[in-house]
């Protein structure tokens, strides 16, 4: 079965001051129907931009320079701009990390809701009237979806009003409005405090299971990716490094960054031993060397690491980009 | 904004306007040349009916007495007599203020009709040619002195090209009853669109070269706001629901970005204000500006001092709204 | 181990990354040399003007330009109304322009910046008081006040700078006041006070360099803004007084004659429009090069 979502050698640059920097370089990505694919990376490892990308939303002075990009047999990139705009929000949905500023402070949610409804749905009658109470209608179950109590009236109320947990609930409403196929949750949880990161995570998944969604985590979070994803993708200065079932990338990884990822979390049953951060500094994207860019921080490379890396299949449904990986034993 | 906010603010204009009254005051006051001498001109009077004129005017008072019967006479209109005309000030300043505040208006709406469009657009398409030459419009709207492009404009229109009258606010043929006192609504109001069309021919070369440095700061102002507004999140999250590229210009970016351009513009319409007597003078524009200009030249000081003062309150007031109008347009504040 | 720093130059100070940045900009660096011009004009203008600005000809009276049918190529620009060489007049203008504006902006600049740091660090009633100050200067409209100030005065060159700087100072005394309170809760600050340094002390050594950009950059801009003022003033009639030839004089001598003679006001000016589009020009490449968010 092909995969709803299929990216293949992605390139997005952004042209500076000092150069060109390619934050997303020759990137793959693969989502299937239904599942939850996790993105992991550290804050410059383009995990964002790379779903920027897909749905057409990098503006200068970055554009896409190569890639193919297929979402459920379409080419995204031979779309003109009013196709695209038909397919963002209604197939494929985004929420971002902050609510507070996702939300436009100078409109109520419910005309924020109502926006998204007019744009896409079909199904709306026609005559004004109608047209309104159907949206108001929607609106209201959609709010009650993600768990905002006594919605009709909350819906001319302003982002302001709400706490944060339900602005991201909110968020999440407006997003899933039009049934999309895939989500793309950029951060969801980076912004809010631990309880409620958990309300949203389940409601995510409860969403999930009830419409078939496919879901896509962006987070540099690996415990969030442990509970809810069932392939992971660690990304590192533009590039993917591994890829593959949680459990087993999580069990046993392949990249050494992702092992020092794993390694450097503190955990209770390690209590009283030293943490383990990984040395050095992710590189400057500007004139990058052809050679693995991890290279500087590895505790395990070698001289052959000194050439371009190419992503290599580590196991069967495994990926990674490096040399001496799965023939290390732990 | 809450009653008690909105009160506080207006007490804090008090001083402030208290402090404009006293320095107009001052600076009148001091001003050399004997006012009674100045009034009294060639005539010849005694020293009993000058003493008399003294008195009457309240020069033989101290300075503080001085101010407060200024003060108290500002506040209900009187403003004294002027020495030329022979009338009360306030009389004479009423019969020009029209043809000022007409003036004023027109180039508001010419500076926010041009600045804004162009603005959005420059930011839209930045660095785009459109960017470019709205960055040349901004650097010449602060750079060319008025009086000498209001020169050149007539120099272009009436002289050379012959379209466009030279001076003044109206021809003879076309004068008519007022009403408002503005010409461009009375013309309409008569039914003589033939005068409107020639009212509108006077006013509109004073008006773009009085509106052109507000042009300039308006536009910079929309577009580096349109900038900022066009780089938020809740702009890609719109634009990420899939809205149409109108929707989310209008709806999302325009509403937040015209914030600045609007307060900015309340406050700049003050230096109108200040550009009118130069705009007047240079078009022969019969409005309270070259009055107070002349007035200078003729030291009929009462004028002067009244006029001055009038300026400083209208500023004053124009800052202030200003500042209430930022206060409830910006949302964030709207709590 | 190793990191991927580029150590091979010596780092630069600020102010030289700075330069650096003014520098790369052409049109800015352009504008400048133009200032310069302006000012080369100013200083050796009995060195470079061809004639004497005041001597009058009446046989040259309203005489066209050089390439103008009746012109002189040695009265480039033509003459006005008394036969006197505009051209000459106008580099000797440069001078009235370039010193009004120049020490309207140093006296306004040095009161602004006395008063910004008193109101912005010793707060309490010195900085109600100068803030009240502020405030009711900031009531009028700029034009109105000096033309004001020049009817209390009197016309003369002092007057005009007193004129102008009066209102002037408010404008880099609010930067200043701004930067300072900003400033003066940094570590660096307090580790003076510690240190036991005197007021005076933290005021004039150690917050006053660091706030000196902003300043630098809002003068020269300003300065484009008060040699318009002037000219507008001189304009009215109410500036510098004939004969001495300021440019907004000149301008306004020749609305007589904008039927025919169109030079006579065209070219004054136009010097003033050079001369401030390349302050303005300038000041805004001062302005985006000193800008922290060009930093990488």
């Amino acid at each position: 079965m092909s995969a709803l979502l299929e990216v293949k050698g992605l390139r997005t640059a952004f042209e500076t001051r000092a150069g060109s920097v390619c934050a997303v370089d020759g990137v793959d990505v693969e989502v299937h129907q239904g599942e939850c694919l996790g993105i992991v990376g550290e804050s410059g490892s383009g995990k964002s931009v790379t779903f920027a990308s897909v749905m057409g939303l990098v503006r200068a002075p970055g554009r896409i320079t190569a890639g193919e990009i297929h979402f459920d047999g379409r080419d995204l990139r031979k779309l003109s701009r009013k196709e695209l705009r038909a397919v963002r929000g209604r197939d494929i949905a985004m929420t971002m990390q902050d609510a507070l500023t996702a939300l436009n402070p100078a409109l109520t949610i419910g005309v924020q809701l109502a926006e998204v409804l007019e744009a896409h749905d079909e199904t709306l009658p026609k005559g004004r009237k109608a047209r309104a109470r159907a949206i108001r209608e929607r609106s209201v179950e959609m709010l009650g979806l993600v768990g905002i109590p006594s919605a009709g009236s909350r819906l001319s109320q302003y982002p302001h009003e709400f706490s944060g947990g339900m602005r991201q609930r909110i968020m999440i409403a407006i997003a899933l409005a039009c049934r999309p196929k895939l989500l793309i949750a950029d951060e969801p949880t980076t912004a809010l405090d631990v309880t409620i990161q958990a309300q949203v995570l389940e409601l995510i998944s409860d969403i999930r299971a009830k419409l078939g969604m496919s879901v896509v985590l962006i987070t540099h979070d690996l415990g969030v990716v442990a509970e809810h994803c069932d392939r992971v993708m660690v990304m590192y200065a533009g590039q993917v490094v591994e890829e593959g079932p949680t459990a087993e990338v999580i069990g046993s990884p392949s990249h050494p960054y992702t092992r020092g990822l794993l390694g450097s979390i503190p955990r209770l049953s390690l209590r009283g031993q030293p943490i383990h951060p990984i040395e050095g500094q992710v590189p400057d994207l500007i004139d990058l060397p052809p050679q693995c860019r991890f290279y500087s921080r590895c505790a395990e490379r070698t001289d052959a690491c000194l050439t371009p890396i190419p992503v290599r299949q580590v196991g069967p449904h495994r990926k990674a980009r490096c040399i001496i990986a799965g023939e290390d034993t732990e | 904004m809450g009653l008690g906010k909105f009160l506080e603010r207006v007490l804090q204009l008090v001083p402030v306007l208290l402090g404009v009254s006293v320095i107009v005051f001052i600076m009148i006051a001091l001003t050399p040349g004997d006012p009674v001498q100045i009034m009294i001109g060639d005539q010849a009077i005694t020293p009993e009916q000058e003493a008399a004129l003294r008195r009457d005017l309240g020069l033989d008072r101290p300075m503080y007495e001085r101010f407060f019967l200024f003060v108290g006479n500002a506040v209900q209109g009187d403003f004294g007599q002027s020495f030329y005309h022979r009338r009360p000030v306030s009389e004479v300043i009423a019969e020009r203020l029209p043809a000022t505040i007409e003036l004023s208006l027109v180039a508001l709406l010419i500076a926010l009709f041009t600045s804004i469009p162009l603005g959005v657009l420059a930011a839209i398409r930045k660095n785009s040619i459109f960017d470019r030459i709205a960055t040349v419009i901004s650097l010449l709207g602060v750079s060319l002195p008025g009086f000498w492009f209001g020169i050149l404009l007539l120099m272009l229109f009436a002289v050379h090209l012959n379209i466009l009258p030279v001076a003044g606010r109206i021809g003879y043929s076309s004068e008519i009853e007022p009403i408002t006192h503005f010409l461009l609504i009375d013309t309409l109001l008569r039914g003589r669109p033939d005068a409107f069309l020639d009212a509108l021919s006077h006013i509109i070369l004073p008006a773009v070269t009085l509106g052109l440095p507000m042009t300039a700061i308006l536009m910079r102002v929309t577009r580096s706001s349109m900038l900022e507004v066009l780089q938020q999140d809740y702009v890609t999250f719109a634009e990420a629901k899939g809205l149409s590229r109108r929707r989310v210009l209008f709806r999302h970016a325009l509403k937040n970005a015209l914030i600045p351009t609007v307060s900015v513009a309340a406050i700049e319409t003050g230096s109108l204000l200040g550009g009118n007597m130069i705009v007047e003078t240079v078009f022969g524009w019969p409005g309270l500006g070259r009055l107070v200009v002349e007035s200078i030249f003729l030291r009929n000081y009462p004028l002067v001092q009244a006029a001055v003062l009038l300026y400083a309150v209208t500023y004053v007031l124009l800052n202030f709204f200003a500042d209430i109008l930022y206060t409830v347009l910006n949302p964030k504040v709207k709590l | 181990m190793t990191n991927v720093a580029d150590m091979s130059r010596p780092p630069e100070t600020i102010f030289q990354q700075n330069l650096g940045n003014f520098m790369r900009n052409r049109l800015a660096v352009a504008s400048s040399a133009v200032v310069i011009l302006f000012i080369l004009l100013a200083i050796f203008a009995p060195l470079i003007a061809p004639h004497d600005p005041n001597a009058t000809d009446l046989f040259r009276r309203l005489q066209p330009p050089a390439w103008v049918e009746g012109g002189e190529w040695s009265y480039l620009l033509g003459c006005d109304q008394l036969g006197r060489d505009i051209l000459s007049r106008i580099i000797y203008g440069a001078r009235i322009s370039i010193f009004i504006g120049a020490a309207v902006i140093l006296v306004a600049t040095t009161i602004g910046i006395i008063a910004g740091l008193s109101a912005g660090y010793l707060r309490g009633w010195v900085d109600v008081v100068i803030s009240r100050i502020v405030d009711i200067l900031l009531g009028f409209p700029y034009l109105i006040f000096a033309i004001g100030l020049m009817a209390m005065m009197g016309p003369g060159l002092i007057n005009i700078i007193l004129a102008l700087a009066y209102k002037e100072w408010v404008i880099p005394c609010r930067v200043v006041r701004g930067e300072t309170l900003a400033t003066r809760e940094l570590e660096y600050i307090e580790a003076a006070r510690a240190l036991g340094a005197s007021r005076r002390h933290i005021m004039v050594k150690e917050i006053l360099p660091n706030i000196l950009s902003p300043v630098i950059v809002v003068s020269t801009i300003r300065m484009a803004h008060v040699i318009i003022l002037e000219a507008s003033l001189s304009f009215l009639g109410l500036g510098v007084q004939p004969p001495t030839a300021s440019w907004g004089s000149m301008v306004s001598d020749g609305r007589a004659f904008i039927l025919e003679s169109w030079w006579v006001s065209t070219f004054p000016g136009l010097a003033i429009l050079l001369l401030v589009l390349a302050i303005n020009v300038a000041g805004q490449g001062l302005r985006d090069a000193f800008d922290p968010r060009f930093h990488e």
